[in-house]
């Protein structure tokens, strides 16, 4: 069976550049660039894996984050923020929304899949 | 005390001896330059921290005053009844007397040391200003380095992914495409290395910012008594 992951960034370009780097691997990987929209999308995919960005318009990855870890329905579903802000402190309030890893930009494919192979 | 340069700027001899005896009697005692109105005519650029005004012949307590620097604490002895006083106090405000009476040589004394606390305190307030100032640019400069390390790791992440993803199947790819995105893959990681050092740059920027706020705190007396 596929295991799907479900990437969440605003920028088309790094969800196909993420998608392309999972497909190979044999992932389905599953674009969204609206944050807003992910409580519908996981109802409806129901994903092993979520990549998450941070900086995002009107909800951020944080937040995102957050509010999937304080819902029952979601909060099973493990979170990979993967995210160009890299200071320690960025990646301390990232653990404390509840994010189960940290992928910092630019990645290399090998840490990526890394990360993601913990989860799925 | 000692790091403070003093001049007394006068014409009678005794009024120099007198004061300079009285201050080299106290524990500490500041640098200090006696000199007549006809020398004090070749002399006047010469900076100092404090000048002390006793009786002149040959030239003018304002000529004196106009002539000194911004930053020079004055001191005038004069009777307590000398008609030019009030005018000199409206055109120099900072000018402080002390009326010749019988125990002027101890009353300047406490005043002068006080006028010298207030010219060091000045002096430690711009230093800090500048500072701080300095510091200000610092990191405006490490707080743009920040926000654009953002723009520049997305970049990468795309330059450095793609260049993955096209070495993936090198099959597909001539002898020298290989061999090009190569370099874009290496070149890629290469700038992600400056990156690093540009973070570490902002983070000391950010560290001079918290010690720019720091020095600019305000200071109480008894702290800068300490000091």
């Amino acid at each position: 069976v596929q295991k799907k992951v479900l990437i969440v960034d605003d920028s088309p370009s790094q969800v196909r550049l993420i998608q392309g780097l999972l497909q190979p691997e044999g992932y389905d990987s599953i674009g969204l660039n609206d944050p807003k929209r992910i409580e519908e999308l996981i109802t409806r995919e129901g994903p092993n894996v979520i990549l998450l960005d941070v900086v995002m318009p009107e909800r951020n990855g944080f937040q995102v984050c957050r509010e999937l870890k304080n819902n029952a329905k979601f909060n099973g579903i493990p979170v990979i923020l993967v995210t160009s802000k890299d200071t320690p402190s960025d990646r301390y309030w990232g653990e404390q929304q509840g994010a189960d890893d940290y992928v910092t930009k630019p990645f290399t494919r090998e840490e990526l899949l890394r990360a993601v192979r913990r989860f799925a | 005390l000692p790091n403070f340069n003093v001049l007394i700027l006068t014409d009678e001899t005794e009024f120099a001896r007198l004061l300079t005896a009285c201050w080299q009697a106290e524990r500490q005692a500041p640098a200090i330059t006696v000199l007549a109105s006809d020398l004090w005519k070749e002399h006047k650029e010469t900076p100092h921290d404090l000048v002390v005004v006793g009786p002149l012949l040959d030239v003018k307590v304002s000529e004196v005053l106009g002539a000194l620097d911004p930053a020079c604490a004055a001191i005038l002895c004069a009777p307590a009844d000398s008609r030019e006083l009030g005018q000199l106090r409206s055109r120099y405000p900072r000018l402080v007397h002390i009326p010749l009476r019988e125990d002027w040589a101890q009353t300047l004394l406490l005043v002068a040391g006080e006028s010298l606390r207030r010219t060091e305190a000045l002096r430690l307030a711009r230093q800090a200003e500048n500072n701080a100032a300095r510091n200000e640019h610092c990191a405006t400069l490490g707080r743009y380095m920040i926000d654009m390390k953002h723009s520049v790791n997305n970049a990468l992440t795309s330059m450095l992914g793609n260049a993955e993803l096209l070495l993936l199947e090198p099959g597909q790819l001539s002898q020298q495409s290989l061999a090009q995105i190569k370099t874009i893959h290496s070149m890629a990681l290469r700038i992600n290395e400056i990156m690093q050092r540009f973070s570490s740059l902002a983070s000391e920027m950010r560290e001079a910012e918290n010690a720019s706020q720091a020095e600019t705190q305000v200071v109480t007396p008894s702290e800068f008594q300490r000091r």
